[in-house]
């Protein structure tokens, strides 16, 4: 690297010139030099660059080899270095006597401002681990007033009376329940309607505020309440595109699935085309087929076949996808030929023979088209 | 087929969570005591039940119930808070308001003014006022409130005497 350095100085020079070496990437360097820099440019350019409050004179500094030591466990000097706009490449150096004694004194000081450091640091986490989420000061004062008076818990969709307390709408609902139409604070009479609505400024309120307990409350709470739903046939979208699959492949297993897959067999070469449009059209009434198939299943093979099946990649009219989709939903007849009942086996692998067969020839027909084609 | 299913569930959920949550609360109690436990008083499950728990009262000062310890046997019911836990004395006390097997008459333990906002900390708190103030217009023990009305010296005699002989 020294020989990269324009050198036209003196020893002393090139020793602060080896500084700058340290504190200057080679690419900055070169940019100097075609700037036309000399050394004492560069030297004032590193002054420049290392220069913070917290040090020694500028004077001392320069000569210090403290700032050319490899990067200790120092955070304060780790800051530094993080600091400067550009990484300080290590270089090692001889120290003598006074310079020892010097860092020495440095290190202390460091040592005892570490000391703060980790000090304030524990302060600062025993607070986080009383207050937990965030930094605002009286949070704990926040969470006693947001917790619901009955479960005790920050308040989970709070509903207010009309005397003016709020507790979580499902408790406030089984207090009137079970205890009588009055407020569980106050004891005045509580309205019907009052309490199903939420409180949305508290509610938005408290979930700015304690967001993970919410989020806890919302899987343990919730977590059963979408399970039951999801087992029902209203819902979202991509349940109901599940549970179609499931039909699909429900549709497939059964006899009637075989005779379908047979008679797809039957088809000439030159409606393969035709085929897989028809293979689409089959889907709304493999729908059909589900609900009565399904029945004879108990749900844990269902449920593990549900999982299975989200794998499947939603249908494309393209007859690629098709192709694919449908050797997808090969494997998995396989794969459920373990799972399903014994009386079924040889129909799911007679179905899979066929399908297969069915899919090896497709393959060809589309080669031999395309070959043709040209 | 599936929502008969679904209804099961849905059926065998409600109960789940409300054993949960009544547990739940308790725990939150049992937390709450521990870390801010009130002034002469302590109560804790028995055991592995986290149903049964005993509680500890001491006499108050400036009462002829002072220098004594109390136990007492609380149990919760399985729809606590929306029902009130029931606080039996096990030690015997001369009071107007606690009988000769350990029944407690106060207010807020009845059924009907009983509030689920009540915990068991407000509870004990409430039972430490009937050290002071014993009501005697609803006695579990009519002859108590009966000489606690007319000789008040004579009642407090005897309570420091049954203290001395029953809570030490």
């Amino acid at each position: 690297m020294m020989d990269e350095q324009p050198k036209r100085s003196s020893p002393k020079q090139s020793e602060n010139g080896e500084k700058g070496n340290c504190v200057f990437s080679p690419g900055f360097r070169s940019v100097a030099a075609m700037a036309g820099w000399d050394e004492e440019a560069l030297l004032m350019a590193s002054l420049v660059v290392e220069d913070t409050p917290d040090r020694d004179a500028k004077q001392k500094r320069r000569s210090d080899p403290l700032f050319k030591t490899p990067p200790t466990n120092s955070r304060r000097k780790r800051r530094d270095q993080r600091k400067s706009p550009v990484s300080l490449p290590v270089a090692v150096l001889d120290l003598d006597e006074e310079e020892v004694s010097r860092e020495e004194i440095v290190e202390e000081k460091k040592e005892q401002k570490i000391l703060v450091d980790i000090n304030s640091k524990k302060d600062e986490k025993s607070k986080e681990s009383t207050s937990e989420s965030s930094s605002i000061p009286c949070i704990d004062r926040l969470r006693e007033e947001l917790s619901c008076a009955i479960c005790l818990e920050i308040c989970f969709e709070p509903s207010t009376t009309s005397c003016g307390h709020s507790f979580c709408k499902k408790c406030l609902r089984s207090a009137a329940d079970k205890c009588g139409k009055k407020c569980p604070k106050c004891r005045q009479l509580i309205s019907n309607g009052r309490s199903c609505t939420i409180n949305t400024v508290l509610w938005n309120t408290i979930q700015l505020l304690f967001p993970q307990e919410i989020e806890a409350r919302k899987v343990v709470g919730g977590g059963g309440g979408s399970k039951t739903l999801q087992s029902t046939d209203l819902q979202s979208p991509p349940a109901r595109r599940r549970s179609q699959y499931r039909s699909v492949v429900e549709a497939l297993n059964s006899p009637e699935g075989e005779q379908l897959s047979l008679e797809r067999r039957r088809r000439t070469v030159n409606h393969h085309h035709h085929n897989l449009r028809q293979q689409q059209s089959f889907r709304p009434a493999s729908v059909v087929l589900l609900n009565s198939g399904a029945a004879g299943d108990n749900s844990v093979s269902r449920r593990r076949r549900r999982r299975e099946v989200v794998v499947v990649a939603p249908p494309e009219q393209d007859e690629d996808a098709a192709l694919a989709l449908r050797l997808q939903r090969e494997e998995f007849m396989g794969a459920f030929g373990g799972s399903e009942q014994q009386g079924r086996r040889n129909s799911v692998a007679t179905a899979t023979v066929n399908l297969r067969a069915m899919a090896s020839r497709a393959v060809g027909i589309r080669n031999h088209r395309s070959g043709g084609g040209r | 087929m599936m929502n008969s299913g679904s209804l099961t569930g849905g059926r065998s959920w409600p109960s789940r969570t409300s054993l949960t949550s009544s547990g739940k609360r308790i725990q939150k109690e049992m937390a709450e005591l521990n870390t801010d436990p009130p002034a002469d008083c302590s109560a804790g499950p028995k055991g592995d039940n986290l149903y049964h728990w005993v509680a500890t009262l001491f006499g108050p000062q400036g009462t002829p119930y002072d220098g004594g310890i109390y136990f007492l046997d609380i149990t919760f019911p399985a729809n606590y808070p929306f029902k009130p836990p029931k606080v039996v004395f096990k030690t015997r006390i001369y009071h107007c308001n606690v009988d000769s097997t350990g029944n407690v008459s106060l207010d807020i333990l009845e059924e009907n003014s009983w509030s689920p906002a009540l915990t068991i900390s407000k509870v004990l708190l409430a039972l430490r006022s009937i050290f002071n103030n014993p009501n005697p217009y609803k006695p579990q023990v009519p002859g108590i409130a009966h000489l606690y009305l007319v000789d008040r010296s004579k009642h407090d005699a005897l309570a420091a005497e049954w203290t001395q002989r029953f809570a030490k």
